[in-house]
């Protein structure tokens, strides 16, 4: 009886109006995305936890629903589309295919760890861009992504950096490879007091600039494994520069906790004016690879229901 | 411009917390309006809140507030994602393993049960260290547990360790050193960086924390 009144935490029904304004939405982006040359791919809500188990960390892993099927399979809930896409799609690529240029739609279900009533039932639309791993491809796919917003009228904001930064200076101190996590994540890099002397100085002076956030691309530039990205982001610098449609950030300290397979470009759009985050994506480049076909991918994703709250 | 929403704490680090924002040139509420009921002031560029020292990493993580000052056990408790740029130098204190009397070493084979206002940090301090033991989530008057003999341990914050030995506890292990820190929301770091790190800039130089280490002040390109 306790719950005859109510859903579970997180999900709701939509009910005539909400359904018809999602919908109308829906419908527009996919008319953006198929305009754009995109086809459209199906995934299913459930799929085996074992093919992910190398690619999904314990923390990602939590916020998945998962149970054991008639057949002792463990069986998981979509809690995330870009594996699934890869999962799909490698067996099948062929060279004279590439590039693939597909999207998706659907819910995402994830067990969120917070107090509060965030949704877990989230109605998703993506992009990907596979078999490119062109410099141009990072541009257009930044730009595809924030033109969709401005389609509905919305000014984004583009925050963007290059994960790789973090990876490599992680990597150059594997003796403190936590610690150094730790100072970039938190922006706090007085943690490296006790781990300094296990650190390349070189590696040690970006860090420090990253955490306290004033690194430039030239530091970035100056020290061996991070050049090649600096090279790359000066570049899509230069390709976003003089769109006034939307606002680009490069945003060097902004150094992400779950980089999960992303290997280059990571970015967020943003509302400019309510500031709240629409869509997300970025470059993983060795995802493809994880399921039997290397290729270079890139890709994006729209929570649909935050672009109608901004849009309303 | 908006205001940049500050979190507080309320009660003990207050004071202390405020006079840094003071002492960075931030306009703060009177004493006679923190004698009021009122959570919420506007001063200047800011707008204060004030809430309970658990909440300040749920307001900021969730982005209701764009920056705080949160002690290290709330956000570990809640497992916070936001960024902590920096380390105050006051209020500090230690999350500490504490035995009842006669309690015996956790890990020695014995069924122990450990009472805390912290169950997902003390998870974590057992599942590292690879100890069985049984938590009990309590409320507050954490030590009392141990005292009545409910549980055989508590973990929680230890500041002059002064309760610990009129009860005549041992403290057994230190599960985590405790600081405030000033915690920032990972959206507002992204969308508003000019503004954040003057904000982080300003209470590092009021605060007096130490300067960051080699690197920080010059570009690498230089050194």
């Amino acid at each position: 009886m306790a719950t005859k009144f109510r859903y579970p935490t997180g999900v709701r029904a939509l009910l005539v109006e909400e359904t018809a304004r999602r919908r109308r939405i829906e419908s527009r982006f996919v008319g953006l995305l198929e305009r754009a040359r995109f086809r459209e791919v199906l995934l299913p809500i459930i799929d085996y936890v074992e093919p992910y188990s190398t690619l999904v960390d314990r923390d990602a892993a939590r916020q998945s629903y998962r149970f054991v099927d008639r057949e002792g399979e463990l069986v998981a809930i979509r809690s995330d589309f870009t594996p699934m896409v890869a999962r799909a799609l490698a067996p099948a690529l062929r060279k004279e295919d590439l590039p693939l240029r597909i999207f998706y739609r659907g819910d995402v279900i994830r067990v969120e760890a917070t107090r509060l009533g965030i949704n877990r039932e989230i109605f998703q639309i993506g992009a990907e861009v596979i078999g490119d791993d062109s410099v141009e491809a990072d541009v257009d796919v930044i730009l595809l992504a924030a033109s969709c917003l401005a389609d509905f009228g919305i000014r984004p904001l583009v925050v963007y950096n290059d994960t790789s930064i973090a990876a490599a200076l992680v990597a150059s101190a594997p003796e403190a490879a936590h610690a150094v996590r730790a100072a970039l994540l938190s922006k706090r890099s007085s943690d490296l007091e006790s781990v300094r002397d296990s650190i390349d100085a070189r590696a040690l002076a970006l860090i420090t600039r990253l955490a306290a956030g004033v690194a430039t691309l030239d530091d970035v530039a100056a020290y061996g494994p991070t050049a090649a990205a600096a090279e790359r982001l000066r570049k899509i610098e230069a390709g976003v520069r003089g769109i006034d449609s939307a606002e680009f950030v490069l945003h060097l300290d902004d150094i992400d906790a779950a980089a999960a397979y992303y290997t280059g470009i990571r970015f967020r759009i943003y509302s400019h004016d309510a500031r709240t985050r629409l869509a997300q994506g970025g470059r993983y480049d060795a995802l493809y690879g994880r399921f039997g076909t290397p290729a270079a991918a890139i890709g994006f994703t729209f929570t649909i229901d935050d672009v109608d709250e901004v849009n309303r | 411009m908006n205001p940049l929403r500050i979190a507080l704490p309320k009660g003990r680090l207050q004071e202390k917390v405020l006079d840094v924002f003071a002492k960075a040139g931030y306009e703060i509420p009177t004493e006679d309006d923190l004698k009021t009921r009122k959570l919420v002031f506007i001063r200047g560029e800011v707008e204060w809140i004030f809430v309970k020292d658990c909440d300040v990493p749920v307001y900021v993580e969730h982005g209701a507030a764009d920056a705080g000052v949160a002690g290290l056990d709330q956000i570990l408790e809640h497992e916070s994602n936001v960024y902590q740029p920096l380390e105050l130098p006051f209020g500090k204190c230690r999350m500490m393993l504490i035995g009842a009397p006669g309690a015996p070493r956790l890990g020695n084979g014995t069924t122990a049960t450990i009472a805390t206002k912290y169950p997902r940090i003390a998870r974590h301090y057992l599942d590292a260290r690879a100890l069985r033991a049984e938590l009990i989530p309590l409320g507050g008057s954490v030590e009392l547990a141990a005292v009545l003999n409910l549980t055989s341990h508590v973990i929680d914050l230890v500041e002059t360790g002064e309760t610990v030995r009129v009860h005549k506890l041992e403290m057994q292990d230190v599960v985590a050193e405790i600081s405030p820190r000033l915690i920032v929301g990972r959206t507002v770091y992204r969308t508003d960086r000019e503004r954040i790190r003057e904000l982080i800039s300003r209470v590092e130089r009021s605060a007096g924390v130490p300067p960051a280490s080699d690197g920080a002040s010059r570009p690498i390109a230089e050194g």
